[in-house]
């Protein structure tokens, strides 16, 4: 194995070691991670990964949402001294390239380095002597020196005057850009033929289907399809794709052709959608289990749109026979017929998500979703710990300054065993929470409109 | 949509169906089908073939004008690329846009509307 290095985009740190995980093992490849600790904090823009060719961490660039770049790496070290040093212990890395056609470029993380000294860095690897043409538009190679800084709190303008204060310095032969970022702009929401106010952006929505492994020949499910975004970006990459949701209207949209159709084919992707269905998933009408390679999903939660059930509101008994019209008709034959409807409260929601997605996932299938959590509140116990699931991955999506935020879960299905149809709450005595736990993201809608403040009682 | 991979998957949850005598699911007062290409990939035909039920496949095929596939489940060197062709075009490309589908036990009528079922229970057929 050799060392290649990558290099983040600046965002969502917490994503990029779940997803680079991820996509290493949809290709199986052999990749290690750096040993120390400090060298494999995620926060960091650059990490070295042992890789067995170059053409894997090209997969990676290609398929990596938040990788920018990829380098062959020569050297690493803490001062262009060391640099230099290691680079001439073995002239033989650059020593094909002599004739080739190529350019330098100087690049650093959290910093912009001075012209005057750019110029000076590249003159500083005279000693590669290389020979051939200097192509700044077409190179054939281009090599690359990338100084690393610590991340300056947001806000604050460098003055250059810790230029040079770098963490880390590399050189090494840039491989490629991650091509996969770019399809942040063909997802983008904004130009989508169809879409709703609770759409998943498109950086995410490509993410998810990632860390769902989305590739040809796999079958993934959305239980909360709404609009659909995260059938796009799973059946981009080649999966087959279906679709479900309580709500007809967010599938259908309102043109004669449904609107998740007409996005579909925007993407070019309607050839592999299985399907879209209109039921509650806590009262579904699938034949069997472990049909999916995965399931992802953001469930309602209730900030913009509450998640719903079938039932009546709490204590409302349930009609035990059909109501028949004043013409003698059935009510629920009637095409204005809608079934009645109760609030969905999340941290019900979230448990039969893992449990249904036990049932409906094929073993070792993965469980891909996003849960709403507030920071005061969160415990890594909210994340419903079900026999059978196993977690992955806890990624963090702050917002608000930090008062709430999102965690992209993904957990994969670690049983074979033959299960019955869950029953969702119409619960037998003995599936009730185990241990009693109320997570912190219960009643999240209500927390969320009162700014998430915590709740004082009169005494105090 | 409604394709018949999904056609196969689903069956009446009402209260009182049970497997198997709320499966398959009767098509009826199909006003529009369509035939459209969807992309081939042998490897999900192969993972779906052991959670068909290929009788109801075969059969509900037929119902719809569709007799290219055999009677029994091909085994071993049978299930070659002609067969898997044939059966990716029942699976995936015959879509019912218009018309209905009817629980073959308690009549239950699901409705099929711009290519989208609606398979919500009414309030007394939800199961306690």
């Amino acid at each position: 194995m050799a060392p290649y290095l990558l290099r983040f985009a600046q965002c969502h740190s917490e994503f990029r070691l779940p997803e680079l995980d991820s996509i290493a093992n949809l290709y199986g490849l052999r990749m290690t991670l750096p040993e120390a600790a400090e060298e494999r904090d995620p926060t960091l823009a650059f990490m070295i990964v042992d890789l067995d060719s170059e053409e894997h961490a090209r997969l990676l660039a290609r398929r990596c949402i938040l990788i920018k770049t990829v380098y062959e790496l020569w050297a690493s070290a803490t001062s262009y001294a060391e640099l230099h040093a290691t680079m001439k212990a073995n002239p033989a890395r650059w020593a094909p390239y002599t004739w080739t056609k190529h350019k330098y470029l100087v690049g650093a993380a959290n910093h912009t380095i001075p012209d005057a000294r750019m110029l000076d860095v590249i003159e500083s690897f005279d000693y590669m002597d290389l020979k051939g043409e200097i192509s700044l538009k077409k190179p054939d190679e281009i090599f690359v020196a990338m100084e690393e800084y610590p991340e300056k709190p947001s806000g604050m303008i460098s003055k250059g005057h810790d230029d040079e204060n770098f963490l880390r310095v590399f050189f090494g032969r840039q491989l490629e850009n991650g091509t996969a970022r770019n399809l942040m702009v063909e997802f983008d929401i904004k130009k989508r033929k169809y879409y709703g106010n609770t759409t998943m952006d498109a950086e995410l929505s490509l993410l998810m289907a990632n860390q769902a492994l989305a590739a040809p020949g796999t079958f993934i499910y959305d239980p909360f399809a709404g609009t659909g975004s995260m059938l796009y970006t799973s059946a981009y990459f080649g999966a087959n794709v279906f679709g479900s949701d309580i709500d007809g209207r967010q599938l259908r949209g309102k043109d004669k052709i449904p609107g998740i159709l007409q996005s579909a084919e925007q993407y070019r992707v309607a050839g592999r959608i299985t399907d879209c269905v209109v039921f509650d998933v806590t009262c579904n009408p699938w034949r069997c289990g472990e049909l999916f390679d995965a399931i992802i999903t953001d469930p309602p939660y209730g900030v913009r749109a509450g998640a719903k059930r079938l039932g009546r509101k709490e204590g409302l008994p349930m009609r035990e026979e059909a109501k028949i019209l004043e013409n003698g008709a059935p009510s629920h034959e009637s095409p204005e017929y809608r079934p009645p409807k109760r609030p969905y409260e999340l941290a019900e929601l979230v448990v039969d998500l893992v449990v249904l997605s036990r049932y409906m996932l094929r073993p070792g299938g993965r469980l891909v979703f996003f849960l709403p959590t507030i920071t005061d509140d969160y415990q890594e116990v909210d994340v419903p710990q079900v026999e059978g699931m196993e977690l992955v991955a806890n990624s963090l999506q702050l917002f608000g300054h930090g008062v709430w935020g999102r965690r992209l879960i993904t957990m994969k299905k670690t049983t074979s065993a033959r299960l019955p149809m869950p029953t969702f709450g119409r619960r037998m005595p003995d599936e009730s929470t185990p241990d009693g736990h109320t997570p912190g993201h219960q009643g999240f809608r209500e927390k969320y409109f009162a700014g998430f403040q915590r709740v004082h009682t009169p005494q105090e | 949509m409604v394709k018949l991979i999904t056609h196969n998957l689903l069956c009446c949850h009402a209260r009182g169906c049970n497997y198997p005598e709320n499966f398959p699911l009767v098509f009826r007062d199909v006003t529009q089908l369509e035939v459209r290409e969807a992309d081939y990939n042998a490897e999900f035909l192969q993972k779906m073939m052991p959670r068909l039920e290929w009788k109801a496949l075969v059969d509900t095929a037929k119902q719809l004008g569709d007799t290219s596939l055999p009677e029994e489940l091909p085994e071993g060197e049978a299930m070659d690329e002609e067969f898997l062709k044939k059966l990716h075009h029942v699976l995936m490309e015959i879509h019912i846009e218009e018309g209905a589908m009817h629980c073959p036990k308690c009549d239950h009528k699901y409705p099929i509307l711009q290519g989208i079922p609606n398979m919500l229970l009414a309030e007394h057929e939800i199961g306690r």
